[in-house]
């Protein structure tokens, strides 16, 4: 009984229930996701997983080296990439992107012109994973201090700069909904869009359709993972359900504003715009980050309402298809605005009585100590 | 009806260690160290001098104002004198009373059929304190400014690993009953609920039976779920009566006054036998320690003592910590020459596998805190801001309104010391005027 430990209560914590054991559930409730994009998209999703997830793993690593500047087994081991969230980063930013892509000619092709290979894919998302950890989690503190998702900031990044590189990733059987190059419903002008059909809303609800995202549209594997994600406690899934709800709400709305004149036309693009694109997708994985949304039940329902208006608005009348991920960068920045003014009222809190301003007066020939106690103190401390 | 309170967490019970162990007495060692401050207020002032011969029950400091309390001697022997010695939060002055081993004792007449002021000024006398932990001497709260119309004795135990007071209730259950009912003719209810967790519904049965058989019509017994922390007072009057009380005001103000299931046990022995409060019902417990159990322990026997009595520390195992009262909200001491207290339910010795020595990593603003808050406060905000010295922004949050229950640490993945955080951001608080 020699070395005991003094500290402050409580004395117990909840046992398996570290950060890295969050980020593991993380990465489990994306497999159902990056299984549906690899039988979907071919093996290049394999391949640029494993190099985008180890883009980030050593670019904190590298990061935490530099900035420790010990780079014996010390560092290494004190390194806060093993708490995996870097991984959780560069899971979420490849299944965000294309599979191909074809951007400096590097890809190894078949005679018929087909891409076997995508060393341009793999290129992108190397860059792609180290942007995301370095610029926009470890600048700003590393994790829980990044003020926007890393891979949603990653994924803009890539595709701005690259936008023309990157090819819209064909199924093995779209049923030739689309055109041949490859367009997705929502990238495709509202004209031509084919029409909306029962064969449609399933190939999209099992996500064998053509996309830029690889990772975000199937519908059955993104619940899986709000599922596993639901049972384990990790988020609160209401917070995705309003997001997706406002979602269809507002694109009913707007579809209205812009003179859907039936029925089918005005819920069957409600439902598209929901099951398409990456707004399932985000709403379940990405504007669920603990960093970059808020903290309460009132906070997150501004969030994922604000969320979903935007990406509606981006949507209809934005020149970019993809709005989610526009709307979850400006919603992220917002996001310490709303916990700075949505608090809740604590248990029994009442407004300051009478009494409390009665209180006050007889103190105040005493208040001129308050500040010279501060004072006094602060320049201790100097 | 509302049978619990919002959120809270769900902490293992860990009761089966001592959950069996009938109460066993204590016997005294030849020293006793009784200190001066075992309640919320000023320390009491000696009544004995040096060399005198005290009987066991016997006053030997009285209560210096409202929130003191008068204290007895646990023993029969002579007064050695007063010293200053380490209390589990600081130090006090320690009356020192050697054994005789005559166990010579001096009750105070035992009364019948006692009226309000009777018991009021009998339990002043015995120096009944609230025996949950705070030390509030019982006698003010049955002294209520405003109306009140319902007691509610508070059974829960919601902390992992204590069982006095469900062993009281199993087997003091009439003098448990008894002191209940005449906490209620002291405050003049009809209208008594004792609230208990539903993990220990067999004594729950036991009581209700008791009520029964007794044909006592203003009792109830109200199961409430299993949670943490629902002993603590305005979560149980939430729990029980759905009342919330307003923050900065008295559980008397919303019409209910509260008291530990022990203390009602130390009401019915001052009023009915005539014996004061100088000894209770504490837990040892922990994977560390050799025979876990219920004693029936001296005040300023030391804990050392209990643990001996306990059969000593497990060699087998590692104690990493030795801690005064629950895990949630427990102190940890640093060795046991500490006086057992009116206040001490638990000693717990817990070894590396029970208690949590993991240093803290940063925040990953999961927000787990905040839902599991029962005073919904936002604990990773004023963590963050008080190490900014922002003590404004740490009132913003809730900082004042913190109960330290400790559900917030519990949660958290990130191992933060969210308590300790909040205790610092109340201090500055308290400092700056805010």
């Amino acid at each position: 009984m020699d070395n005991l430990t003094v500290s402050s209560s409580p004395h117990l914590t909840e046992r398996r229930n570290t950060t890295r054991l969050v980020m593991l559930d993380a990465l489990i409730a994306l497999f159902p996701c990056v299984f549906a994009a690899t039988l979907f998209y071919g093996y290049q999703v394999i391949l640029n997983l494993a190099v985008c997830c180890a883009a980030c793993l050593g670019a904190e690593l590298l990061y935490d080296l530099i900035r420790a500047k010990s780079f014996g087994r010390e560092g290494v081991r004190q390194s806060t990439c093993w708490d995996l969230s870097c991984l959780v980063t560069g899971v979420i930013l490849t299944l965000n992107l294309p599979a191909y892509a074809e951007i400096w000619g590097l890809n190894l092709k078949d005679a018929a012109g087909g891409i076997l290979l995508s060393f341009d894919a793999l290129l992108a998302v190397l860059v792609g994973g180290a942007f995301a950890v370095v610029l926009v989690k470890k600048l700003f503190g590393g994790i829980g201090r990044n003020f926007a998702n890393p891979a949603v900031t990653a994924r803009i990044f890539l595709m701005l700069c690259f936008s023309a590189g990157f090819v819209v990733s064909s199924t093995w059987a779209d049923f030739g909904l689309f055109a041949k190059s490859g367009a997705t419903w929502l990238g495709t002008d509202a004209g031509a869009r084919p029409g909306l059909s029962g064969k449609l809303f399933l190939s999209m609800i099992l996500g064998n359709v053509s996309t830029m995202s690889v990772g975000e549209t199937s519908l059955i594997a993104i619940g899986l993972g709000l599922l596993y994600l639901t049972v384990r406690k990790r988020i609160d899934p209401r917070y995705p359900l309003m997001t997706v709800g406002c979602a269809f709400l507002f694109s009913l709305l707007f579809a209205g504003i812009d003179g859907a004149d039936n029925a089918s036309a005005l819920f069957g693009d409600a439902l598209a715009q929901v099951l398409s694109g990456g707004l399932l997708f985000m709403a379940v994985f990405m504007a669920t980050d603990f960093s970059t949304s808020p903290n309460t039940l009132v906070g997150n329902a501004v969030f994922s309402g604000g969320l979903a208006l935007l990406t509606v608005l981006i949507r209809r009348y934005g020149l970019y298809p993809e709005g989610a991920s526009f709307a979850l960068l400006l919603m992220n920045i917002l996001a310490p605005l709303i916990d700075r003014y949505i608090v809740p009222r604590p248990f029994g809190y009442v407004k300051a009585k009478r009494p409390a301003q009665k209180k006050d007066a007889p103190q105040a020939p005493g208040k001129p100590d308050i500040p010279d106690k501060t004072k006094k103190r602060e320049e201790g401390k100097a | 009806m509302q049978n619990s309170f919002p959120r809270g967490v769900h902490p293992g019970d860990r009761k089966a260690l001592t959950k069996d162990k009938p109460i066993v007495p204590m016997p005294a060692p030849a020293v006793v160290y009784i200190p001066l401050v075992q309640h919320l207020g000023k320390p009491a002032l000696p009544v004995v001098k040096e060399r005198q011969k005290v009987a066991m029950g016997e006053l030997i400091a009285k209560a210096d104002g409202a929130l003191s309390g008068n204290i007895h001697s646990s023993v029969s022997g002579h007064v050695r004198g007063v010293e200053t010695l380490p209390t589990h939060t600081g130090s006090a002055a320690h009356i020192v009373v050697e054994n005789d081993w005559l166990y010579t004792e001096k009750r105070l007449r035992p009364l019948k059929n006692p009226k309000p002021a009777d018991i009021l000024e009998r339990v002043e006398t015995a120096g009944i304190v609230g025996l949950g932990g705070a030390g509030f001497p019982v006698a003010v709260k049955l002294r209520p400014k405003t109306a009140v119309d319902t007691l509610i004795i508070n059974a829960a135990e919601c902390e992992p690993y204590i069982t006095c007071d469900y062993r009281i209730l199993l087997e003091y259950t009439a003098r448990f009953v008894s002191g209940c009912r005449l906490l209620m003719r002291a405050l003049s209810l009809e209208n008594g609920i004792i609230g208990i967790e539903d993990n220990k519904r067999d004594a729950a049965a036991v009581v209700e039976a008791y009520i029964k058989d007794e044909n006592i019509s203003d009792l109830s017994v109200r199961a409430l779920p299993a949670k943490y922390p629902q002993g603590a007072e305005k979560q149980l009057i939430f729990a029980v009566t759905g009342r919330v009380v307003p923050s900065g005001d008295l559980p008397a103000d919303a019409g209910v006054i509260v008291h530990n299931a022990h203390t009602a046990l130390a009401v019915h022995d001052a009023v009915c036998e005539g014996i004061p409060l100088y000894r209770r019902v504490m837990t040892v417990s922990g994977e560390g320690v050799k025979q876990p159990g219920n004693f029936l322990a001296p005040v300023g026997a030391t804990l050392n003592d209990a643990l001996i009595f306990a059969g000593g520390l497990d060699d087998r195992k590692r104690v990493v910590k030795m801690l005064w009262g629950g895990p949630m909200m427990g102190f940890a001491l640093s060795g046991g020459g500490v006086s057992i207290t009116k206040t001490a339910g638990c000693l717990l010795l817990l070894t590396e596998a029970e208690a949590e020595t993991a240093s803290p990593t940063a925040c990953i603003n999961c927000g787990r805190c905040h839902r599991a808050c029962p005073m919904r406060l936002m604990p990773m905000y004023i963590d963050k801001y008080i190490f900014m010295d922002d003590a404004a922004a740490a009132v913003r949050y809730g900082a004042k309104h913190c109960i330290e229950c400790g559900a917030c640490a519990y949660v958290c993945p990130a191992k933060r010391t969210l308590v300790q955080s909040i205790r610092l951001a109340k201090k500055q608080i308290r400092e700056r005027g805010l």
